[in-house]
């Protein structure tokens, strides 16, 4: 019985589980940072030093995964046609309960913008950081700059991920057993892909 | 009790350095190998194991010859940058009397001070640890003046409560740097020229990144963070998740 | 200091010339900047701008060595606008007094006064004094319009000191010239008053005490002396060289300030009769005819009590000069040089460095059998026979170290600038082996007493006869522990018998409450006359800490106390007029009541000048009256200006004697040491240079530059030089460049500045460079002393030596 689809290999399941721990390595060891309410939360690390030490590496971590797995859908991301501007002007019909039809590839349009705004945020994040690796190493208005972006840059991507993971898990069931498993139902694909779902069918 | 201040009038210093000796004495910092390049000053920048010197300022104006001389230092900012930027609580401090020490077992290292000062003050010593001038709180708080202000044989350095300061300063009828700047500097100067003649910037502000970063975005972002938990979980329950049996449902009915 | 530093708040004028008091009396200037507070102008006249200058509300340049000629330019402009204070003058100085008519001025012997002699470079003074009456006081003319008076000649004789040829000789300009002398001259009003500030700055030149003597006629002019926020301010250089100086640290004088025996007066009574100033004026106190109970005392405190007045009280055991006999710091060296001196204590000071051509200084020591070097630390002259172009292996002087104890680290007075001897107490104990002086000297004592008492010698009783009363002797007869209370108190002075004065009866052992009870017949001790009031049976004077201020103008009676008899300004009875009724009301320095004086301490206690009996108002001289004409000086009862022996121009502008003819030349051209040669005008050594201190760095730099904070400050020897000469020179601030002259060379790190200016003079540009001299080679990488490149020759009447002009080359060190 072929139940399910194949949609996520091994590696980029693994990628994905990679950006998405040092993530929240970052985000832990980085909050402390951020505001003095979260200043405890250096002690998961064992101290402040520590703490920024686990953020610079889990940075250099969350940099190169987040390229790899960039690069590994880069040729589905960065690819738009029409049914990606009905989808956006329908905001992917998720506001109402009445869902419209929005025929969509492998990534729907807002995953799509997820995965470009990721890249970039990454980036970002990671060209920000380095300024501020050593904060008397550049000039100080670059160092402050810097600084705000990072933080910045932060607060967007923390939505940003917010919103996938409610997405990617109990808004969109059965999402998440793509990036557990690498297969979803072919009801989930016809749903939610249905150009790739006819695009592998027809492979078949 | 009031905030207590350092009032420096440049025009009573003749540069003989004594606040330089004295700090270090008080502070048991070690001399530094200097070399002369050229001039009186030295070391020519605050560093780990000074807290204060002077600068010497030779200008020309107006075919007048003048030999300028500033004490530099922090000047405990009534808004700090330091304090402003310092992500670990208690490192950088408002002590009881308004000045702003620095507590090294609590410094992480981060260097953020070191650009958060708009005074390039703070420095990090041999262990990595923020050093700076702490105004003496040791002395200050045992009734005492702070070793630079005791040692300067003109008056130059005064040390005391700010409203009496000001007001003496404001009788000369001279500038008066840092009254109103940053929340009032901690260390204000009545100057003998104006400001520009000793290098001092005429509007000295926290950088308005740190601004944007720590008063904007930080608030922002906690109201982001909790709005993108919000929205997705008033989504949950009020449009709720995308089911797949109602594609198969959908599904059957289309076939 | 006629004065005393916090009396400087009460100046209306302060000119700070010839010293940098910013910089090297860092204190002074709390009280500097207290005048300005209340309205007082401050003028900096230096060759370079200091941070004193900093301050000043104008600052004047002008060429090293000039001195007399800026302030003879004031002269003229005080007496030809008449700014001068005529009642004053009248009182209190000789400027109505009529000189002998054959008197003579350099503006009509081409620069000497009459009775020279070139070949033994000496005056003849026989008509450097004045016309008398037949009972032998001086003809007055209170006028004071008698050519033949002493204003009038002083006139004449700065009439040639006009601004345009004072800024020729000096390279001011002459706008500051007038602005200074308009400011200064100001104060020749009742109720202004003007003090000077002078230092090293003044008395380092071969015209040295000139320099002074042009300031002193000034203040006189201006009615200064002896008023509050006025005076005569010698700046001292070391906390306590006011006190050696009073404790006879001079080869020519006792404590006290009385003459050092010559072997041509060789008894007690000889020497009195010599040595005492004389007057025939009945109203002139002539203080000085009481130095025959000075001098005895002095030696009843000096020697062993049992000697009596057959003995001359030891008077014998006095060393003595011979006839002319100059033993001052220069000859010293001189005749070590030349191997006449076998032994050496270099007790607290550092020659290799402080001494003037210094590299004449360092091979002085190689010439001593041995040498006590005694020191808070390792210097460049205990360790003279490693330093620079030395070779140990052939040099045979034996060398001690004894280490001392620092002030802070003893016991004892400090008498400061202000004449203020101050009580202090010990700190800390010694470091280590290190003791104090005292003691040092104690052992010494004791130790060469056995040996005499053990050995034999020559001429035991010099230090055998000695009285040395300073502590509990143990059985073995050595004081272990020496009482610096009772080295104060042998100071003042003990009656030695039972003596009556007025009506009381004093007690053997009591001691001494002033000097006016001192006596000749040697019922009297005292160690020094001038210190007799300090120690008495009231207690420790110099310990008193008594801040009350019932003057008002910052006397503190009741804080330490002052020699003469706590008066804190000297020749106050000037501030009066002939009726004691002070020149300034609101700063009052002394005030006749009617019935008696008000104030403090008078100048002797006699009624107001305008009443019968009274005394003139300077009592320590013979007429009574201060001396705008004095006949004491070397080189002439008025200043001239002659040329440091060292500079630039060929010609002196004001007349053809181009230096002062009176100092003694140690090379004259043809003979003397090649060390001695001097350069003038020669091309190699085409720049002014002159020496000073840091604030960072203290004489030589012994303590400091063994102080890291001190050497972090000021980490090495520099040369100040201002950017035309560097531009011309090709040298760039903070360059390594060497500085040679004649004698020796040094390398310094240019501070190219323009605190330097150079000066037009006589239509030449003349640059300027200056040094200080607190680095030596024994501190690593500092440099050495700027005192390598300064000449051997001394001022005419102190042989001070000119360290403060002479002529350089600069070149970049490849």
């Amino acid at each position: 019985m072929t139940t399910y689809i194949h949609r996520y290999n091994a590696l980029q399941r693994v990628l994905h589980w990679t950006v998405a721990a040092s993530f929240f390595v970052l985000l832990l060891s980085g909050l402390g940072l951020f505001a003095h309410a979260f200043y405890k939360y250096f002690d998961f690390f064992g101290g402040a030093e520590r703490g920024i030490l686990f953020h610079k590496w889990a940075g250099i971590i969350f940099l190169v995964s987040s390229i790899l797995l960039f690069l590994g859908n880069v040729r589905e991301v960065c690819r738009f046609d029409k049914d990606d501007a009905r989808w956006f002007a329908a905001l992917g019909g998720y506001l109402s309960r009445k869902k419209p039809h929005l025929p969509q590839g492998k990534y729907n349009a807002g995953q799509k913008l997820f995965g470009i705004f990721s890249i970039l945020a990454t980036l970002t994040m990671a060209a920000t950081g380095l300024v501020i690796w050593d904060a008397t190493a550049f000039d100080r208005n670059l160092t402050q700059f810097s600084l705000m972006l990072h933080g910045l840059f932060f607060i967007l991507f923390m939505m940003f991920v917010i919103v996938h993971i409610y997405l990617g898990s109990i808004g969109n069931p059965g999402t998440i057993e793509g990036m557990l498993w690498g297969r979803v139902k072919p009801a989930w694909a016809k749903k939610h892909a249905i150009k790739w779902y006819k695009e592998i069918m027809g492979e078949k | 009790m009031g905030r207590k201040v350092f009032m420096i009038d440049t025009s009573r210093c003749t540069a003989c350095r004594s606040c330089q000796v004295a700090c270090k004495q008080w502070n048991k910092l070690p001399a530094e190998a200097a070399v002369n390049r050229g001039s009186y000053e030295n070391p020519p920048q605050l560093t780990a194991q000074l807290y204060n010197k002077i600068e010497f300022i030779e200008t020309e104006e107006n075919g007048e010859f003048k030999w300028l001389f500033l004490n530099k230092r922090c000047l405990h900012c009534g808004e700090a940058g330091c304090i402003k930027v310092c992500p670990s609580v208690g490192a950088l401090y408002r002590t009881a009397e308004g000045l702003v020490g620095f507590d090294q077992e609590k410094c992480i290292s981060c260097n953020y001070c070191v650009n958060g000062c708009p005074f390039d003050v703070p420095r990090y010593d041999a262990n990595n640890k923020v050093t700076k001038c702490h105004g003496c709180i040791d002395r200050v708080a045992a009734g005492l003046q702070p070793a630079c202000v005791k040692a300067c044989p003109t008056g130059t350095l005064l040390f005391g409560e700010q409203d009496k300061l000001l007001a003496d300063a404001k009788k000369t009828g001279r500038p008066i740097y840092g009254e109103k700047a940053l929340s009032g500097l901690g260390a204000m100067y009545l100057l003998s020229d104006k400001p520009q003649s000793y290098n001092l910037a005429e509007n000295p502000k926290i950088p308005t990144s740190i601004f944007l970063w720590k008063d904007v975005i930080k608030p922002l972002g906690i109201l982001g963070f909790w709005g993108a938990v919000g929205a997705t979980l008033l989504h949950y329950v009020t449009i709720g998740p995308e089911q797949l049996e109602d594609v198969e449902y959908q599904d059957k009915e289309g076939e | 200091m006629t004065n005393h530093w916090i009396d400087i708040r009460n100046s209306d004028v302060i000119l700070i010339m010839g010293s940098n008091a910013a910089e090297n009396h860092p204190i002074s200037f709390k009280y500097v900047l207290e005048a300005k507070d209340k309205g007082a102008k401050l003028l900096s006249v230096d060759p370079r701008f200091t941070r004193t200058s900093a301050k000043a509300d104008l600052y004047a340049p002008l060429r090293s060595g000039t001195d007399i000629a800026f302030l003879g330019g004031m002269i003229k402009y005080i007496i030809e606008n008449e700014l001068y204070h005529s009642e004053y003058m009248q009182l209190h100085t000789n400027a109505p007094f009529l000189v002998n008519p054959d008197f003579k001025m350099p503006g009509d012997l081409d620069g000497l006064f009459s009775g020279y002699d070139a070949d033994t470079r000496k005056y003849d003074k026989a008509t450097w004094s004045f016309q008398r009456d037949a009972d032998g006081v001086p003809l007055r003319d209170p006028s004071m319009q008698n050519p033949n008076c002493v204003l009038q000649l002083l006139k004449k004789h700065f009439s040639r000191y006009s601004v345009a040829v004072v800024s020729d000789i000096t390279g001011t300009p002459e706008e500051k010239l007038t602005e200074v002398y308009k400011i200064y001259a100001s104060t020749g009003v009742a109720g202004k008053a003007a003090t000077i500030m002078y230092a090293m700055g003044w008395t380092q030149h071969t015209v040295g005490t000139q320099n002074i003597r042009t300031m002193a006629i000034i203040q006189l002019l201006l009615g200064n002396i002896g008023v509050a926020g006025g005076g005569v301010n010698a700046l001292r250089g070391e906390s306590n060289v006011q006190g050696s100086t009073d404790h006879c640290l001079l080869f020519h004088i006792l404590p006290g300030y009385l003459p050092t025996p010559k072997a041509s007066w060789p008894d007690l009574a000889t020497y009195i009769e010599k040595s005492t100033p004389k007057t025939n004026d009945p109203d002139s106190a002539n203080w000085w005819a009481n130095r025959s109970k000075y001098i005895t005392s002095l030696l009843r405190a000096h020697f062993d009590s049992n000697l009596t007045a057959a003995d001359g009280f030891g008077y014998d055991l006095l060393p003595k000069l011979d006839d002319g006999q100059n033993a001052s710091w220069l000859m010293l060296f001189d005749r070590m040089f030349k191997g006449d001196i076998k032994g050496f204590f270099a007790w607290g000071q550092n020659p290799a460095c402080s001494g003037s051509n210094a590299n004449k200084v360092r091979k002085a020591l190689t010439k001593l059998d041995w040498m006590v070097a005694v020191n808070l630390f390792d210097n460049e002259t205990a360790s003279f026979w490693k330093g620079p172009n030395m070779d140990p292996a052939a040099i045979d002087t034996e060398v001690f170290f004894l280490p001392i104890a620092a002030s802070f680290e003893k016991e004892g007075s400090v008498t400061n600038s202000g004449r203020w001897a101050q009580w202090r107490y010990q700190a800390a104990p010694p470091l280590g082996n290190s003791r104090h002086d005292s003691e040092v000297m104690n052992e010494l004592q004791f130790r060469v007493a056995q040996l005499y008492k053990n050995e034999g010698g020559a001429f035991p009783d010099a230090i055998n006869k000695l009285s040395w009363d300073y502590g509990f002797k143990g059985v073995d007869g050595k004081i272990h522990h020496v009482d610096i209370h009772a080295v104060a108190k042998e100071i003042n002075g003990y009656f030695l018998q039972d003596t009556e004065i007025k009506g009381t009866l004093y007690k053997k052992g009591e001691l001494v409450p002033s000097f006016a009870f001192l006596q000749d017949d040697g019922s009297t001790s005292s160690g020094n006359w001038l210190y007799c009031n300090s120690y008495t049976e009231k207690g420790n004077m110099l310990a008193r800490r008594g801040q009350s201020d019932p003057s008002g103008v910052g006397l503190y009676p009741e804080w330490s106390w002052c020699w003469p008899v706590n008066r804190r300004i000297l020749y106050n009875r000037a501030s009066v007029d002939a009726n004691g009724q002070p020149w300034d009301k609101e700063q009052p320095v002394i005030w006749w009541t009617g019935s008696g004086w008000k104030g403090d301490v008078p100048d002797g206690g006699w009624k107001p000048l305008s009443q019968p009996g009274t005394k003139k108002s300077f009592i320590m001289l013979p007429d009574g009256v201060a001396s705008i004409f004095g006949a004491g000086m070397a080189e002439g009862p008025f200043p001239e200006h002659y040329e440091p022996l060292e500079c630039p121009i060929e010609k002196n502008p004001l007349s053809g004697t181009k230096n002062n003819p009176t100092i003694k030349l140690f090379h004259d051209g043809k003979d003397g040491l090649d060390e001695d040669v001097f350069y003038s005008c020669d091309q190699r050594y085409p720049y002014v240079a002159t020496t000073y201190r840091v604030t960072e760095h203290w004489q030589t730099g012994v303590m400091t530059r063994n102080i890291p904070w001190l050497m972090e400050m000021q980490p090495s020897m520099f040369v100040e030089m201002n950017p035309e000469l560097a531009k011309e020179k090709g040298i760039k601030n903070g360059d390594w460049v060497k500085v040679s002259s004649g004698r020796g060379e040094v390398d310094a790190v240019a501070i190219v500045t323009k605190r330097f200016r150079p000066f037009k003079v006589q239509g030449t540009t003349i640059h300027q460079v200056g040094l200080p001299w607190c680095y030596g080679w024994h501190t690593p990488n500092s440099g050495d002393s700027a005192n390598l490149l300064t000449p051997t020759i001394g001022d005419a009447n102190t042989m001070i030596p000119e360290t403060k002009a002479f002529q350089v080359n600069i070149e970049k060190r490849g």
